[in-house]
C-alpha cells in the first residue's frame, strides 16, 4: 500500500517523523509553501490595522504623504508621536469614546445580574410554565435588535428616554442571548450541592450567590463579554436616540468626523484606534472565555 | 393557582409532609414557582417591553396609516401593498438579494479555507498568522467603515496606491455603481471572515485525528481528505456559520449610512438602510414598520430552517 502514494505528496512523512533522504525534501518546500501561504495571508488582514496605528501616531499632514509610491514608511514611522492621542481629550470624539466605556460598563455589570437571575430561575428552580417562559426568551433574541431598533426608537421618544444614558443603556440590558448560554451552564451545576445548600438552611439567593455564582465564572465571563461588544459596537441604536453631543457614543461620534468638510485625519485614526484596542484587548484578555461561549451559543 | 390541589406550583414549603404509602418524598423543588418569578421578573420585563413590545408595535403601526389631517386609520395589508409596488423597495430587495447570495457563499467559503489552512500541523508559526486575520473581529461596524473610507478614497486613498504598485489604474470604488456593493463587501468580511473562522477551527479541532489516519492509510490525497472527512465533519458548525453569517449580514446598516447612504445609483441600498431612510427622510412610518415585518419574518425563516436542519441532523 505504501507504493501508490505518490498521489498524497507528503502525506506519510507526517506520521513517520523524519523518512530517509530522498522524501524529505518535499514536506519541506510543502512547509514551506503552506507557511508563506499562512503569513501572506494574515499579513494582507492586518495591513489595514497596520496602516490606521501608523497614520495615528504621525500628523495629520503626513498621512497621504507616503503612498506614492509605497514603500515602507507606508506602514512603519519612525518617529511616532501620541499628538493626535492627547489631542483626542476634550473633542467630541474623546467624550465619545469616555461615554462608551461608561454605557459599556454599566450594562455589563447590570445586565450581568438580569441575565445571571433569570438564568437561575430558569434552571435551578422548576415551576409550571417554565417551558412558556423559556419560550419568550428564545423569541426575544430570534428578533434581531436592529431590526426593531426603529419601532422601539419611537416607543423611547414616547417615554421621554431619548438623549439619556438611560436610553442608550436599556437595550443592552435585556440580552436573551446571554440568558439562554448562562441558562445552559447552570443546568449542569449538580442538583445535591443545591440540596445540600437548601438543608444548610441557604435562601434561594444564597443558592444563586454562594453555589451557582462562584461555579460560572467562564460562563459569566462569556456573558459578560456578549453584554460588553454590543454595546460597544452598537451604531443604529445611539444614531436613532438622537443623541447631542453631551450623550453622543464613540462610533457615531467618529462617522460624524467623516462627513465633515475637513477632516482632521490623525485625530480620526487615534479615535479609530481606540475603539478598535479596547474591545482587543478585552478579547485577547478573556479569550478563553470568549472561545467558550462561542462555542457554546453557537454549536450547542 | 392556590386551590386545593396539593399539586399547585405555589402552595408553600409548609405543606404537611404526611407519610403517604408509596413514600412519596416532596421533591426539594417544588412549591418554588414565585421564587422562580421574581429571579426571572426583570429580565423578563426587559425583554417584554425592549423586544416584543417594538416588535408587536411595529406590526400594529405597519396596518395602519397616520396623517396629520386624520389621524390613524386601519389600512389593513394596504401599507404592505404599497410596498411592494414602491420601486426603491423592490430595488432595495435587488440589492438585498445579490449582496446576500455573494457576501454570505463568499464569507463561508473564505472562511473554511483559511480554517483549513491554520489547522494544518506542518505550518510554521500558524498561531501567529491566525492571530493576525482574528484581530480585526475587534473592529465595530461603523469604525470598520470610517477606516475603509479612507483607504478606499479613489484619489491618494491606500486601496489605489497599492493597485499602483501592480500597475493597475486607480478605481472609483465606493463612488462607482459597479464597486460600492463590492466595497462594502469587502469591509464587511475583513471582519467577518476572522469571526467565523473561529468556529470552524473549533470545529475541525473537535474531529477525530484517527479519521484523517485512516484516510491517509488509504492513501487519500489532502483534497479526498478534505472532502471526505472535513467537510462531513464539519457539518453542524458550517450550517451554524451558514445562517449566522445570512442574519448578520441582512442586518448590515452602519457602512451603508456612513459612507454610500444607498448610492451611487441605489447600488447598495440594502433593506436595513431602506427602512431607515423610509422613516426618517421620507417620514412614511407606516411603510417603514411593514418593512421592519418583512425583515423580521425573513429572518425568523432563515433561523426557523437552521433549527430544522440542526434538529433532524440529531
Amino acid at each position: 500500500m505504501p507504493t501508490n502514494t505518490s498521489s498524497g505528496p507528503g502525506a506519510p512523512a507526517a506520521r513517520a517523523d523524519r523518512p530517509a533522504g530522498r522524501t524529505r525534501r518535499r514536506p519541506r518546500t510543502r512547509r514551506a509553501l503552506i507557511t508563506a501561504t499562512g503569513a501572506v495571508v494574515g499579513l494582507v488582514f492586518v495591513v489595514p490595522l497596520l496602516w490606521v496605528l501608523t497614520n495615528s501616531l504621525r500628523p495629520s499632514a503626513d498621512t497621504f504623504r507616503f503612498l506614492s509610491p509605497v514603500g515602507w514608511e507606508t506602514f512603519l514611522t519612525l518617529t511616532p508621536a501620541l499628538d493626535n492621542y492627547t489631542a483626542l481629550v476634550g473633542t467630541g470624539l474623546g467624550r465619545g469614546i469616555l461615554n462608551s466605556l461608561l454605557i459599556s460598563a454599566v450594562t455589563v455589570v447590570v445586565g450581568l445580574v438580569l441575565c445571571a437571575t433569570a438564568a437561575f430561575g430558569l434552571s435551578a428552580l422548576r415551576f409550571r410554565g417554565q417551558g412558556a417562559v423559556f419560550a419568550v426568551i428564545v423569541v426575544s433574541f430570534l428578533i434581531p435588535f436592529d431590526a426593531i431598533a426603529i419601532p422601539l426608537a419611537d416607543l423611547f421618544r414616547d417615554w421621554n428616554l431619548q438623549n439619556t444614558f438611560t436610553g442608550l443603556i436599556l437595550p443592552g440590558l435585556g440580552n436573551g442571548m446571554a440568558i439562554f448560554m448562562l441558562r445552559n451552564f447552570f443546568l449542569a451545576v449538580p442538583e445535591e450541592l443545591v440540596e445540600a445548600g437548601r438543608l444548610d438552611g441557604l435562601s434561594w439567593w444564597g443558592v444563586f450567590w454562594r453555589i451557582y455564582l462562584p461555579l460560572s465564572r467562564p460562563a459569566l465571563m462569556g456573558a459578560g463579554l456578549m453584554l460588553f461588544l454590543f454595546q460597544w459596537q452598537a451604531y443604529v441604536w445611539p444614531l436613532l436616540m438622537g443623541t447631542d453631543a453631551e450623550h453622543v457614543v464613540g462610533p457615531v461620534a467618529l462617522a460624524n468626523m467623516q462627513g465633515q468638510f475637513s477632516v482632521d485625519y490623525g485625530l480620526m485614526f487615534a479615535g479609530s484606534v481606540v475603539l478598535i484596542l479596547v474591545p482587543l484587548v478585552v478579547i485577547l484578555s478573556l479569550q478563553k472565555y470568549f472561545i467558550q461561549s462561542v462555542s457554546t451559543s453557537g454549536l450547542k | 393557582m392556590s386551590g386545593p390541589s396539593t399539586r399547585a406550583g405555589d402552595g408553600g414549603r409548609a405543606v404537611s409532609a404526611r407519610p403517604r404509602p408509596g413514600h412519596y418524598r416532596r421533591p426539594w423543588w417544588r412549591g418554588t414557582a414565585a421564587v422562580a418569578l421574581a429571579f426571572l421578573l426583570p429580565s423578563l420585563v426587559a425583554l417584554t417591553l425592549l423586544r416584543l413590545l417594538p416588535g408587536a408595535t411595529a406590526l400594529w403601526e405597519s396596518l395602519h396609516h397616520t396623517s396629520l389631517l386624520s389621524g390613524r386609520s386601519f389600512v389593513g395589508l394596504g401599507n404592505y401593498l404599497d410596498l411592494f409596488a414602491n420601486a426603491d423597495f423592490r430595488g432595495a430587495v435587488a440589492v438585498t438579494l445579490l449582496f446576500t447570495l455573494v457576501v454570505n457563499p463568499l464569507q463561508v467559503a473564505v472562511s473554511v479555507a483559511l480554517a483549513v489552512l491554520y489547522t494544518r500541523r506542518r505550518m510554521a508559526g500558524s498561531k501567529v498568522w491566525r492571530a493576525l486575520v482574528i484581530l480585526p473581529i475587534a473592529t465595530p461596524p461603523a469604525v470598520s467603515a470610517v477606516v475603509w473610507s479612507v483607504i478606499f478614497r479613489p484619489e491618494g486613498g491606500l486601496a489605489n496606491a497599492l493597485l499602483a504598485v501592480v500597475g493597475l489604474p486607480p478605481q472609483g470604488f465606493l463612488t462607482s455603481p459597479d464597486q460600492a456593493l463590492a466595497s462594502i463587501i469587502v469591509l464587511l468580511s475583513w471582519i467577518g471572515v476572522g469571526y467565523w473562522m473561529l468556529f470552524l477551527i473549533a470545529g475541525i479541532n473537535d474531529i477525530p485525528a484517527e479519521l484523517y489516519e485512516a484516510a491517509e492509510l488509504d492513501g487519500a490525497s489532502p483534497v479526498r481528505a478534505f472532502l471526505n472527512v472535513t467537510l462531513p465533519m464539519l457539518r453542524r458548525p458550517l450550517s451554524f456559520v451558514l445562517v449566522a453569517a445570512t442574519v448578520s449580514n441582512l442586518l448590515v446598516f452602519a457602512p451603508v449610512q456612513i459612507l454610500t447612504g444607498g448610492g451611487p445609483e441605489g447600488s447598495t441600498n440594502l433593506l436595513m438602510y431602506d427602512i431607515y431612510s423610509r422613516a426618517y427622510s421620507l417620514g412614511d412610518m407606516g411603510r417603514a414598520q411593514a418593512e421592519v415585518v418583512v425583515l423580521v419574518v425573513i429572518t425568523l425563516v432563515i433561523v426557523a430552517v437552521q433549527f430544522r436542519m440542526l434538529r433532524s441532523e440529531d
